[in-house]
């Protein structure tokens, strides 16, 4: 994936999580910050950051940093 | 405990009682109620709660809630042997803009803590007061008076699940069973049956007393509880304290004429 | 704190979400604030709130009338209160320990009514609410704000804990509601805001229903129809004044909201103009005092009138 450190600062940063918590095998529900709240506003910073507007299904189907990279590429993000 | 030190404030709260509900004249007044919880409130004002007109709203003050209003005469009488109101204002019951109605008004300056007369509702402030004790780790105890009839509102029992819930043993609840309510007996018009157990069955610290005793009354007031709140189901007489309204409903709500105030008061 | 960033997001996530977003924001300013509920969290966005603040939040079960003697007790002890659950049960469940504790004893709360209006026509009108405003309405001293968007349902609980009086905050509207408010702007609780101006018609609205009225003002522009659309997040007190103001200017005033067209906003700007010399004619659209079958949030819109298309009907109707 070409922007992936682009991504992976998103991440990092709308989930406002330590970038030590951080790694590519987060999903979901697996740290507090990433609850329902944290999702959207997550869904949200990528929305932004690539100028992408994400189907309702994609975004219930967003469940770990590594499914996003694939759900991207429909969205010609990678 | 000075024993008669406790009965002369319960002889006392029963004669301003009838003074005041005979001077309220045909506007007439709550009296049975007021009675029957005369020696349950004498016992808390003289010997028990920590609260007096110099510090009046201070934040360590023990509460006293009258979750069943109507019995007002009662509180009102007990301030003016506190000392917290003036005798001069129980002439001004039920009057016009006063501050002493039929039902307590909130002036926390005398010692009023919160508006009742709608049943069902006292407890449940003395739930969020209890739980503001704790967090704010104060010391201080709320007491309040719940009528037996007022037990048929289910808004009561939302309460105490909420105070066993809580561990709540900084609130104690007396039930002044005097086994009457507006239209009749409670075993007719909505039988509460075993009160006592229904409240243990809560997740109450419960006992059961003789609500006109003052020793016992003071007794299971002093007594200590861990992490429940703590009932006292006492058993009254509606009425107590003058023959004529002992057990007689009639006596709820109504009128002292100058003939039977006359007969009365030689009883007090 | 970017509010643009913020509008977005808060409107992704509707009112509720929102909610409990403010709420980590309000318990830093006010630490002595508590936050109660009859067994909601999840949907009232406060389960982050709960794990972060456990002293601060009481939960006292699907017991409501507890949950305002409680509250009302906690506020008598100095505490700062918000209660919250869902819009039937907030108001109409305790509505007499809301009169006792908030109205004659003046207890001050903030009691926050989740999902109001018509937005959970799915469950049945149990779940739904268009009976509150009115019925809170003829309580003494609680203020009724219903706001338009999350980014003002921001503001409106800012002021609100600092508020003389306990207030009522209407939510309308879920996820992905609609922004009304797309960057800052002047807000005060009891000032209405104009959003839009136009000389022949206008139409005031509250909550998020006033999408509808700004898409439907939209649409008679283009038929020549100018309309105002007034945002009247508080409708009690009522801006009498703005009130006036609308009925001088234009022929034609039409209140919106998601309510009952008795008791609600459409009676509070009703009683104003009753009382006030005007040639201006007022039409009330919203529930017409019937309970309609459920549905979805778009079904129940249009068997109100609430709807973009029925909207503009009812204006070419009325000029």
């Amino acid at each position: 994936m070409k922007n992936k450190k682009k991504y992976t600062e998103i991440f990092i940063e709308s989930l406002s999580i330590d970038k030590k918590k951080f790694s590519e095998k987060l999903k979901y529900n697996d740290i507090p910050e990433w609850d329902s709240i944290g999702h959207m506003t997550l869904m949200s910073a990528l929305e932004e950051g690539f100028k992408i507007s994400l189907d309702t299904d994609d975004i219930v189907d967003f469940s770990s940093f590594k499914k996003g990279i694939q759900i991207l590429k429909k969205y010609k993000v990678d | 405990m000075n024993l008669k030190k406790l009965e002369n404030f319960a002889r006392n709260i029963r004669k301003n009682i009838i003074f005041t509900a005979f001077k309220a004249g045909a506007k007439s007044a709550h009296i049975g109620g007021a009675l029957s919880a005369a020696d349950i409130i004498a016992v808390l004002y003289s010997s028990i709660m920590k609260i007096k007109k110099q510090k009046i709203l201070d934040d360590n003050r023990d509460r006293f809630i009258l979750s069943k209003g109507h019995a007002c005469l009662a509180l009102y009488s007990a301030l003016v042997e506190k000392k917290i109101i003036k005798r001069k204002d129980l002439e001004t019951f039920e009057s016009d803009g006063s501050n002493l109605l039929g039902h307590p008004i909130i002036n926390k300056l005398s010692g009023i803590e919160f508006s009742t007369g709608s049943l069902g509702m006292g407890l449940s402030l003395g739930v969020g007061v209890a739980l503001a004790a704790k967090k704010k780790q104060k010391k201080y105890k709320t007491y309040v008076i719940l009528g037996d009839g007022e037990c048929n509102e289910g808004s009561i029992w939302e309460s105490i699940l909420c105070a066993s819930h809580f561990k709540l043993d900084n609130i104690v609840i007396i039930v002044d069973k005097n086994n009457f309510q507006q239209t009749g007996k409670n075993s007719s018009i909505m039988d509460l049956k075993d009160l006592t157990s229904k409240f243990k069955s809560f997740g109450c610290s419960t006992t059961e007393i003789n609500g006109h005793n003052v020793k016992k009354i003071y007794q299971s007031l002093m007594s200590k509880t861990t992490n429940k709140p703590k009932v006292i189901v006492a058993n009254t007489i509606k009425g107590k304290g003058i023959k004529l309204f002992e057990n007689d409903n009639n006596w709820h709500h109504s009128i002292i004429t100058k003939s039977i105030y006359k007969n009365i008061i030689k009883e007090i | 704190m970017n509010i643009q960033n913020n509008i977005k997001l808060w409107s992704s996530l509707g009112m509720r979400a929102t909610f409990g977003l403010i709420a980590m924001e309000l318990v830093k300013k006010h630490p002595n604030l508590i936050i109660t509920t009859s067994d909601v969290s999840t949907s009232a966005g406060l389960d982050r709130y709960k794990n972060k603040y456990p002293d601060k939040y009481i939960d006292v079960g699907i017991a409501e009338q507890n949950l305002i003697g409680v509250s009302a007790g906690l506020s008598s002890e100095g505490f700062k209160v918000i209660s919250t659950t869902f819009a039937p049960f907030q108001t109409l469940r305790c509505c007499e320990q809301i009169k006792v504790n908030l109205g004659y004893m003046k207890h001050k709360i903030c009691m926050v009514g989740l999902a109001s209006g018509l937005v959970l026509g799915n469950l049945g009108f149990t779940h739904c609410s268009i009976e509150d405003i009115g019925i809170l309405r003829s309580i003494p001293n609680i203020s009724i704000v219903v706001p338009s968007d999350p980014f003002e349902l921001f503001k409106t609980l800012d002021q609100a804990i600092e508020h003389k009086n306990s207030v009522y905050i209407r939510l309308t509207a879920g996820s992905n509601s609609k922004i009304i408010n797309d960057k800052d702007y002047e807000f005060e609780i009891g000032k209405a805001v104009e959003i839009k101006s136009g000389e022949d018609v206008s139409i005031i609205g509250c909550g998020n229903i006033l999408w509808n009225c700004l898409e439907a003002a939209t649409v008679l522009k283009e038929k020549n129809i100018k309309c105002s659309v007034v945002n009247m997040h508080t409708v009690k007190p009522i801006d009498k004044e703005k009130v006036i103001e609308l009925a001088k200017k234009h022929k034609l005033i039409v209140t919106v909201e998601e309510h009952n067209i008795i008791g609600g906003l459409g009676s509070a700007v009703a009683e104003v103009l009753a009382e006030d010399k005007n040639n201006c004619k007022l039409v009330r659209i919203g529930a017409k005092d019937f309970y309609s079958p459920g549905g979805s949030y778009d079904y129940l819109k249009d068997i109100y009138g609430l709807s973009v298309e029925k909207i503009i009907q009812t204006v070419f109707l009325n000029l």
